[in-house]
């Protein structure tokens, strides 16, 4: 599973620590996910989803 | 007082570092109480100051790593008990001290088994039972009941030593060898 976390951050010019803030996850956990070293949970995907104004489907591309 | 997550770090390690130091000094002079009132004292004063951590100290992630660091830490436990367990009961012959330490490696890994089977099955029935409360209790219950078997047997005094004349005499069939204090 890949995600478009970090292309939709930058473009709304926001940092790491303000996206963890507004998903409620720690800093660290942003980092693993924009690396595509975690698979979140569906509420953390709706979460960060939200704070990127999109969706989940959206924002993580499922690969077969 | 608002902390931030390494603040709070800081004093956390701080305050285990002052601990280690107390309790290992009040365990050599034999003085268990104030270990004990210290560890409540101290663990209350984190809970204080985790509540007033600005942000989130631990998400989902640190949760997941958690329970499989956990989950690992408990198996390496218990095969390194258990190994070790073997090895100090056929050693035990050579020296008699090594019998309640194999005993004492043995009944903390079936403890700890027991315990991950206990919460285990907990978590894994609670989301699903309307009774949260009965099954909550029942769970109590059970726990007080396995502490209260295994107190009843390390304290009963059933195999033990006791001192009589002047000698440590056995009563019943202590697994482990006469005190060397002397038996006044």
């Amino acid at each position: 599973m890949r995600n478009k976390i970090k292309e939709l951050r930058t473009k709304m010019n926001i940092t790491q620590e303000e996206l963890a803030e507004k998903a409620g996850v720690r800093r660290e956990t942003i980092v693993f996910l924009e690396q595509d070293k975690y698979n979140p949970s569906l509420k953390l995907a709706h979460d960060v989803a939200k704070s990127l104004k999109t969706t989940i489907d959206k924002l993580f591309i499922f690969e077969n | 007082m608002e902390l931030t997550f390494k603040q709070y770090n800081t004093i956390r390690l701080i305050v285990v570092m002052i601990l280690a130091m107390i309790i290992g000094n009040m365990i050599v002079l034999k003085n268990f109480f104030i270990p004990i009132i210290l560890l409540v004292i101290s663990s209350l004063l984190l809970i204080y100051l985790r509540k007033n951590v600005k942000g989130v100290i631990a998400d989902e992630r640190d949760y997941a790593m958690g329970g499989k660091a956990a989950f690992l830490a408990m198996q390496v436990y218990s095969w390194v008990a258990v190994a070790g367990m073997f090895l100090f009961w056929a050693f035990s012959d050579i020296n008699p001290f090594y019998k309640p330490i194999a005993m004492t490696l043995a009944f903390s890994t079936c403890i700890l088994m027991l315990l991950y089977s206990v919460i285990f099955r907990y978590y894994n029935k609670i989301n699903l039972t309307d009774k949260k409360l009965i099954y909550s209790v029942f769970v109590l219950a059970l726990f007080l009941a396995i502490f209260l078997v295994f107190s009843l047997r390390l304290f009963s005094g059933e195999d033990n030593w006791i001192c009589q004349n002047g000698q440590w005499v056995e009563h019943g069939h202590p697994s482990f060898p006469a005190p060397t204090t002397n038996c006044d």
